[in-house]
């Protein structure tokens, strides 16, 4: 993400997410301000959290391909998960992404359109 | 296991619970070979005796320290041959990716494949430390502490 180029995200490709939601502390550490005045809240394991948009970039990249596009990301407290939450909008939107559980990849290759 | 020694010309006084308190809440410097286990972490032997004595690092040697942390009780090791630590604390093999996440539940941490950089309570503190340390991980994550917080549940 812009800002913490130095600590790439891991994250969670969740295929039954609708937004893109980050920790709020993310936002705070690359100087990024989530849009206060759009703040929603939702429930995740039964826990609410609050969480306001902010639109970044966000890059992908691997050893031999790189690719960088501007999304919406939800930056969301308290976010007491292990991991950032990629969802259709923000991400899967600009991929083809293709699974394979059985042998433990993933590829996502950039939507030309 | 208290125990006097002399570094650089100086006597000190050493012990176990010293240099735990010393350590407690300093991140670990990137590390080169040699490191020590405190706390659950692992750092570079000099910077955990200039931490305990304030001598400056080129007051003494990385062996001398080793030495030292050793005979306090803290695990001594290479990271070119992490399965062979003394005094024989520490893991009998290379830890497991999960095993060496075991110390940071609950932080962040930042790795680089299966080595864990730095471990902190927030992002920022380890942003913090990659750029002061010139590094960059492969990934950065909180360590999850149950199920719930590794796996969630989906958001509406």
């Amino acid at each position: 993400m812009e800002g913490i180029e130095v600590a790439p995200l891991g994250s969670l490709v969740d295929t039954g997410a609708v937004r893109t939601r980050f920790s709020r502390e993310l936002a705070e550490v690359a100087g990024i301000q989530p849009d206060d005045s759009q703040t929603e809240d939702f429930a995740v394991g039964g826990q609410r959290i609050r969480g306001a948009p902010a639109r970044v970039t966000l890059r992908l990249e691997s050893d031999t391909a790189a690719h960088s596009w501007d999304a919406a990301i939800w930056f969301c407290e308290p976010w007491p998960f292990g991991f950032q939450l990629l969802g259709l909008d923000g991400f899967l939107r600009h991929f083809r992404v293709t699974i394979s559980a059985y042998e433990e990849w993933l590829e996502c290759r950039p939507e030309s359109g | 296991m208290d125990f006097t020694a002399t570094i650089s010309g100086r006597r000190f006084r050493l012990a176990p619970d010293r240099v735990t308190h010393a350590t407690a809440d300093v991140l670990p410097d990137p590390l080169r070979d040699h490191y020590v286990v405190i706390g659950g972490r692992r750092y570079p032997p000099k910077q955990v005796i200039a931490l305990v004595t304030g001598l400056d690092r080129a007051d003494f040697t990385t062996h001398q320290a080793r030495r030292i942390l050793a005979r306090l009780g803290f695990p001594v090791a290479r990271r070119s041959n992490s399965a062979r630590m003394s005094p024989g604390r520490g893991p009998s093999a290379t830890p497991s990716p999960a095993e060496a996440l075991r110390p940071y539940i609950g932080q962040w941490v930042a790795t680089d494949g299966d080595e864990v950089l730095v471990g902190a309570d927030s992002p920022a503190e380890v942003v913090s430390w990659l750029t002061r340390h010139n590094r960059r991980a492969q990934s950065m994550f909180r360590v999850p502490a149950g199920d719930a917080e590794a796996g969630g549940v989906a958001p509406l």
